[in-house]
């Protein structure tokens, strides 16, 4: 539905003539993130800082539109598709780099930078931003916040959570406020904690401030094959299980690393049924033991084909073909379904060949390439969007997928977010009452629900869970 | 003003503690939860007479998944009796707090208090995966699983972090733990004056492998811990050339808890001239890595709020952790409330729109 023209005159206003788009065929490139699902926003707001974007929330909130705040849109779940519509407000024109203080090893941002362009500007001062999703070459820092993302070495270092210190932020009312800081321990409810991965529901991301961690001096990495992805599951147990946590530790199965040999030719061995990346980091004493024992736990657990990168080249060399992984996928079929969920560490063998069997049984092959180590596992699904009713059956798999992580005792999601892809699929997992209490938090700072309205929550009139019911629900059964 | 606690309950289960924190909400009566009480003089005196409602029944293990790293518990339970649960697997949760031993695991993370430790592993912030609350209508609702990496839904553990029990009595958590470190060496040096140790600290976190605590004393001496390969800690105790001295020294200082105790934390850089101030003959210790001090108060109120107003300008707090209600009243518990304080309200008010629990206590 086209906004009023009056409406629009406001929003060109609060932004700028030029930076209002709502031209038919304009909208249409704003229709998708990475996700499968897409809707066309009725307009698209690009302000340049932080007093526009009060600006525009004000006039959403004066006419009751939705509003969806848009980094890269390279979400994995829908949290940046206008499902009902509204203002997609991009943030991509506000991307500078506002500070970089070596002495606090902190950095201030605005939320339209690109991950890895943050690393690359602290490099300079031996400094780095730990959370780096595989989309860290187009993903932004806004995006990263508003979906608590991971990435490979989250293993070790932690989630975006982690990594940042305060926000400042506008609600769904306009208002402008800083969420906590540097200083630790502050005063009252930790409003930012909860604002991270809210994935736009609560407010609009306009400053982040993170922490930046000191470039280790030393790093290794090992490339080492596995004989079938059970025992290269049982390696991921018992190198934890031995005391070492890794850097990262990542795992690709036989699928994805014919796959990404074929396009990156990184010596990948092709023959095998899994293969694990690890890494380590530290002083150069330490990189030196801990590989020594990773080396030493991998061989006990059939681990072969060992190879460790002997150069910062090789090294990128191996990542690349990790972090390209779901690009070179392409090889076997046009279009992918990547899911996200978490197991367990140890239910990992379990969880692999259950994705395997639906697999098998919906015809479709299934890649598999995730953060072992957090048991984080990123079933891809692929297919060619020109056979017959395909989508309905990728569907309908990575559904049963994700209720085999449930039923395992897992998350819905380790990094991607709920967003529109699961909601539906929120109750399998938390009863009508957790949700409530959740939905209590969104209705304190977002009353008229115009802040990426349709997200996280089940919308009843939406799409029903099919599956649920099935078996009790793992939060009541499993934890407590 | 002074208030005193009409009744003490010790329910068994999380049900009868959500029933009897519900019933109390109807009477129109007050609750105080209570753990091991090591942190009940934390905030402002309670605004109102009420019953106290005791955890410590609640003191089980409910999973622990070795492979996993991952232990769910009852709030409860003491972090001592966690320790030794997890300590047979060689594993342990890094949290180290003052006024040790006798926390249980809901106080702790109710008061957000923690410890040296924090400098390498943070806080429990970082590694709460999931919680489990009474709310005062007597509804039982979890938040986030048993997973380490989760991002399905709010992170209402971030929110009941440090809230002084006021979104909901906390009666169950999920950790993800760690494994102890290969080995765990400390180190201790003492310094002519507070100038120097004030270096002497920050040497230690200058170092290429970061210390995982350093802690730093009015009297010059500086205690660093070091965990890691046997390689590397053995490298950094070298390079750094102190004394080695026995782990049971982080025993020690965790008892402390001073009567009239302040916290102070601060952005990092700015934690040194804020200590330096407190002036001569004031007993205090200082975590210079993480930006906190703890100050022993042997003044009055007033010594209080002019630290606070120093500590606050340069965008730092000073809450007090431990004092007679007579103190506490006098200087105030929290200080100036954050601008987003309308925001926090109305979280309170959507979980306990009568100010059941603790009222008065907290900063909303």
């Amino acid at each position: 539905m086209a906004l009023e023209k009056a409406v629009l005159e406001e929003l060109r206003r609060a932004v700028g003539r030029e930076h209002v788009i709502d031209s038919k065929n304009d909208l249409r490139i704003f229709e998708r993130d990475a996700s499968i699902e897409g809707a066309v926003p009725d307009a698209v707001v690009l302000p340049a800082n932080t007093a526009e974007v009060s600006s525009v929330i004000r006039v959403a909130a004066k006419h009751r539109i939705p509003i969806v705040p848009r980094g890269a849109g390279t979400g994995l779940s829908g949290g940046a598709v206008t499902i009902r519509g509204g203002i997609a407000l991009q943030v991509t024109r506000m991307r500078r780099i506002l500070e970089i203080d070596p002495v606090a090893q902190t950095a201030l941002v605005e939320p339209g930078v690109v991950n890895q362009e943050l690393s690359l500007a602290a490099a300079s001062h031996k400094l780095f931003y730990a959370p780096d999703p595989s989309s860290q070459k187009a993903c932004t820092i806004g995006g990263n916040a508003a979906e608590n993302s991971g990435g490979p070495h989250c293993l070790y270092y932690g989630v975006t959570t982690n990594h940042v210190l305060g926000m400042e932020v506008v609600f769904a009312d306009g208002n402008v406020q800083w969420v906590s800081g540097d200083s630790p321990d502050r005063i009252g409810l930790d409003l930012c904690g909860v604002l991270v991965g809210s994935e736009g529901t609560l407010c609009a991301i306009t400053k982040i401030k993170v922490r930046l961690l000191r470039t280790p001096p030393s790093v290794a990495t090992l490339l080492a094959a596995f004989p079938t992805i059970e025992a290269a599951s049982q390696a991921v147990s018992a190198v934890i299980g031995a005391g070492i946590v890794p850097a990262a530790l990542e795992m690709m199965d036989r699928v994805c690393v014919g796959a990404v040999e074929a396009h990156y030719h990184a010596g990948y061995p092709t023959d095998a049924g899994a293969v694990l990346l690890v890494e380590v980091d530290g002083i150069p004493e330490s990189t030196l033991e801990l590989m020594a024992a990773v080396r030493g736990v991998l061989a006990q657990n059939q681990g072969y084909a060992m190879r460790e990168a002997q150069s910062p080249a090789e090294r990128d060399l191996l990542w690349a073909g990790r972090k390209g992984a779901i690009g070179a996928l392409g090889r076997i079929k046009p279009n992918y379904y990547l899911h996200d969920g978490v197991v367990p560490r140890s239910k990992l063998p379990q969880i692999l060949s259950a994705v395997g069997e639906i697999g098998i049984h919906y015809k479709l092959p299934v890649a598999n390439v995730f953060h072992a180590g957090d048991g984080n596992l990123h079933p891809n699904i692929l297919f060619d969007l020109r056979d017959r009713d395909v989508l309905p059956q990728v569907e309908s798999a990575g559904e049963e997928m994700l209720r085999a992580v449930v039923e395992l005792g897992g998350a819905l999601s380790g990094e991607h977010g709920i967003g529109l892809e699961k909601s539906a699929f929120m109750p399998w997992v938390y009863s009508a009452d957790d949700l409530e209490a959740m939905q209590r938090v969104k209705a304190a700072l977002d009353a008229n629900g115009i802040m990426n309205p349709g997200k996280i929550f089940p919308d009843p009139n939406r799409k029903h869970a099919q599956l649920a019911g099935r078996t009790g629900l793992a939060i009541e059964a499993k934890w407590w | 003003m002074v208030v005193g606690r009409a009744t003490a309950e010790k329910p068994a289960t999380a049900e009868e503690l959500a029933r009897r924190l519900r019933d109390a909400a109807e009477a129109g009566l007050a609750v105080f939860p209570v753990g091991g009480g090591q942190a009940a003089e934390m905030g402002d005196p309670p605004a109102r007479e009420g019953i106290e409602l005791r955890t410590t029944a609640l003191d089980r293990v409910l999973e622990h998944s070795q492979a996993d790293m991952v232990v769910s518990v009852e709030a409860g339970i003491t972090l001592e009796a966690l320790q030794a649960e997890l300590t047979k697997s060689g594993q342990f949760l890094p949290l180290d707090p003052f006024n040790s031993p006798g926390h249980t695991v809901g106080g702790l993370l109710a008061s957000g208090w923690t410890g040296p430790l924090r400098l390498r592993y943070g806080s429990p912030r970082d590694f709460l995966i999931g919680i489990r609350v009474a709310l005062p209508d007597g509804r039982l609702v979890s938040a986030g699983g048993r997973v380490v990496k989760n991002v399905s839904g709010y992170d209402l553990m971030k929110l009941h972090y440090g809230a002084l029990g006021t979104l909901g009595i906390i009666v169950a958590a999920s950790f993800k733990v760690f494994p102890k470190p290969l080995k765990d060496v400390t180190v201790e040096s003492t310094r002519e004056s507070l100038v120097e140790a004030w270096a002497a600290a920050e040497q230690a976190l200058n170092m290429p492998m970061a210390p995982a605590a350093v802690e730093l004393f009015p009297n010059g001496r500086v205690l660093a811990r070091f965990l890691g390969s046997p390689e590397a800690t053995k490298r950094m105790v070298a390079d750094l050339g102190w004394k080695a001295v026995d782990a049971a020294a982080w025993d020690v200082h965790s008892k402390a808890a001073p009567a009239n105790w302040a916290r102070i934390a601060m952005p990092r850089h700015q934690l040194r001239p804020i200590v330096d101030n407190l002036g001569a003959g004031e007993e205090w210790w200082a975590s210079p890595g993480i930006g906190i001090a703890n100050w022993a108060v042997a003044g009055g109120a007033e010594d209080v709020r002019a630290v606070r107003t120093a500590a606050t300008a340069a965008g730092g707090s000073v809450v007090l952790l431990a004092g007679s209600n007579e103190f506490r009243h006098d200087a105030g518990a929290w200080g100036t409330p954050p601008a987003t304080l309308h925001l926090m309200r109305r979280l309170r008010s959507a979980f306990d729109p009568n100010q059941v629990i603790n009222p008065g206590r907290f900063v909303v």
